[in-house]
């Protein structure tokens, strides 16, 4: 029996799709059998992360309609074994998501895959819902900032009331909580949330902290997931983070700035 | 610049602030959320029983239900007015003949109490 994940957050632009692009590569890395599918109905962006744009034939929705088998939508990926990408329509309506048709290709999905990967759209509409309803485990992706905290706390709420486990009254979805876009000297400074205070107002466990880093853009520019870069320190705190989430302990890294000399402290100051 | 900047006070820094503004708001937020369904009932007929006896600002009005281990607390907050109007409001309600309708603009609250009757305060703003 497969698990199923959600990466959700509920305000948009935090890293839900880099997150997911990354942690599905890294478990398919790790050896499991993995699909990640898009729940972004109508703005799908999996596939570029992915580099796999060019590939997409058939989608989620063709397969929910029955239009197309799950193994033509499936794409395979090219560098690494056992992972698969299910694109989402670029041209439906998001109401094409009904909850039958996603059981049942999860359900077709779990009989074949280790981990099935719902990357969700933002807000708290169906797509999110969607993505979140047949979960086993979230991983809420937030910004170290105000909004993103707010909304990672109503996309809690919303695991807690309206996720298939919560309705059933069965065992709640875990929730982990990873925090990208860090800059810890942004927090030394005082500009920013420290981890620990994200930590203290949500109140779940921590996943990993990804570090503010160029090599996001650089690896979604060329369709790679960031965690290939294996020299980044993002592409490192997702190896962690995944290793993590598979029972690994591994300390967390990047929380804290890298040591700088007087000369270059005072010059970033002034800067 | 960064060198002077070593002598002055530190104002506060923004993400102190982001932090308890946080804190507040999802208080409140998580407490619509997770709070019993009586809780809004209940915090309207409290403060129309209140409300009753001393002219309260309804904007005044906190009311927080706090989940702890073993115990809840419900902890309700009222800023009562300043002394001089909380005694021409004791005046007011003390007279037994005198109906709230009788008095002047700022009964105007009490009105609606009186002629909606205790369960639908009208004047109560929730704030989820």
């Amino acid at each position: 029996m497969s698990k199923i994940i959600v990466m959700t957050s509920g305000k948009g632009g935090v890293g839900k799709t880099t997150s997911s692009a990354a942690f599905a590569t890294g478990l398919a890395l790790r050896g499991f059998k993995t699909v990640v599918i898009d729940f972004d109905v109508g703005l799908r962006n999996l596939d570029l992360v992915m580099g796999c744009e060019r590939r997409v034939v058939f989608d989620f929705i063709n397969v929910i309609n029955g239009e197309a088998k799950l193994s033509q939508a499936l794409i395979k990926d090219k560098r690494i074994d056992n992972l698969y990408i299910l694109p989402t329509s670029q041209t439906r309506d998001k109401d094409a998501l009904t909850p039958a048709g996603v059981e049942r290709v999860l359900n077709d999905l779990s009989k074949e895959f280790d981990y099935i990967l719902c990357d969700s759209p933002a807000g708290i509409e169906r797509g999110a819902l969607m993505s979140l309803y047949f979960a086993d485990h979230a991983i809420i992706v937030t910004n170290p900032e105000v909004s993103s905290v707010r909304d990672s706390d109503r996309i809690l709420g919303v695991l807690a009331s309206r996720s298939r486990r919560a309705e059933q009254g069965l065992e709640p979805v875990t929730q982990q909580l990873l925090l990208t876009r860090y800059d810890p000297e942004r927090v030394e400074r005082g500009e920013m949330l420290k981890v620990d205070d994200v930590l203290e107002i949500l109140a779940i466990p921590l996943l990993g902290v990804i570090p503010e880093s160029q090599a996001v853009l650089r690896a979604s520019n060329v369709g790679m997931p960031v965690i290939l870069d294996e020299a980044s320190n993002a592409g490192q705190a997702y190896t962690d983070a995944v290793g993590r989430f598979l029972g690994d302990e591994i300390e967390h890294r990047f929380v804290s700035p890298q040591k700088k000399g007087l000369f270059s402290r005072l010059l970033r100051r002034s800067a | 610049m960064s060198i002077f900047s070593f002598f002055r006070s530190a104002p506060r820094p923004s993400a102190v602030q982001a932090k308890e503004r946080l804190q507040i708001v999802m208080a409140h937020e998580r407490a619509g959320r997770t709070g019993p369904d009586y809780l809004p009932m209940l915090q309207q007929e409290l403060l129309a029983v209140i409300a009753k006896y001393i002219d309260i600002d309804q904007n005044k009005v906190e009311v927080k239900l706090d989940r702890g281990g073993d115990c809840s607390t419900l902890e309700l907050n009222i800023e009562l007015p300043a002394r001089e109007q909380l005694k021409s409001a004791m005046a007011a309600v003390k007279k037994p003949d005198l109906k709230p309708s009788a008095s002047a603009d700022q009964d105007d609250e009490d009105d609606k109490l009186a002629a909606n009757g205790p369960l639908t305060n009208g004047g109560v703003k929730k704030r989820h």
